[in-house]
């Protein structure tokens, strides 16, 4: 150990170094892609108010089912468990769970990430193949 | 729990606390949201299916859930980020909590307004 003091001593000894660093920093990206997504999600629901019977909505819905858009959607599921699972270890370290074993912790999340996105990713692209949903 | 996590979040007691409550609540209906409309309904939302799923007042309470913790949480995670940059004096951070909560309570009520035709 250094004698010199940790210059990151007062933000949980160092917590946020290198794959704190990026965790927290993806954090971040996904966080503010889910803000701008959720105003245009929400932009895009009220079209059920802008046709009758919903017909802007059903144009729409239509056009989300382009192969582009349906890789887009995957892409925005990324960041939603990503920024979910990222949020289970901050909120697990809140509670003084998995300080210390903070890179252990954040890898088994980033495992989860890629268990779920797996099934996310078979769904849309055999939509994508077939056109029809798997259930 | 670590009483620092609180005390060192420059949001505040409550703006921290609300972040995790809305966080769990997020999980839960976002995980329900996710399943319904990628899995199951891939391909099939339009607007006769999505009233189909709203006439069901447990489809109701999610999706009025994750309008409201989603708003607030997707907010007042934007107000912690713009708090590190220039809204960085308490001043300046008072200002921009109002604006956000102008914004916020209009989000919440256009998003009613957007669910209407199927729950009213």
């Amino acid at each position: 150990m250094s004698k010199r003091p940790r210059e990151t001593a007062n933000v949980g000894a160092g917590l946020w170094k290198a794959t704190g660093m990026w965790a927290w920093l993806l954090f971040r990206i996904s966080g503010l892609i889910l803000v701008f997504y959720l105003g245009a999600h929400i932009v895009v629901i009220s079209t059920s108010q802008w046709s009758e019977a919903g017909k802007t909505l059903n144009d729409l819905m239509k056009s989300f089912d382009h192969p582009v858009l349906v890789l887009l959607d995957l892409a925005l599921v990324v960041a939603v468990l990503y920024h979910a699972l990222n949020g289970v270890r901050v909120i697990l370290m809140d509670f003084g769970v998995g300080v210390k074993s903070h890179k252990v912790v954040y890898w088994i999340c980033m495992a989860v990430v890629v268990i779920l996105f797996a099934v996310f990713a078979y769904v849309a692209f055999s939509f994508i193949a077939t056109g029809k949903g798997v259930m | 729990m670590r009483a620092d996590a609180i005390t060192s979040h420059r949001g505040g007691m409550w703006s921290w606390l609300f972040q995790r409550v809305t966080a769990v609540l997020l999980i839960v209906c976002l995980a329900i949201h996710l399943i319904f409309t990628h899995i199951v309904g891939i391909g099939e939302i339009d607007y006769e299916t999505i009233g189909d799923r709203l006439a069901h007042a447990g489809f109701i309470a999610v999706d009025v859930i994750l309008l409201a913790a989603g708003t607030f949480h997707a907010l007042n995670g934007l107000r912690m980020v713009l708090m590190d940059y220039w809204f960085t004096s308490r001043r300046r951070a008072r200002v921009l909590t109002a604006a956000l909560w102008v914004v916020g309570l209009a989000a919440l009520v256009y998003g009613i307004w957007a669910l209407w035709p199927w729950i009213s």
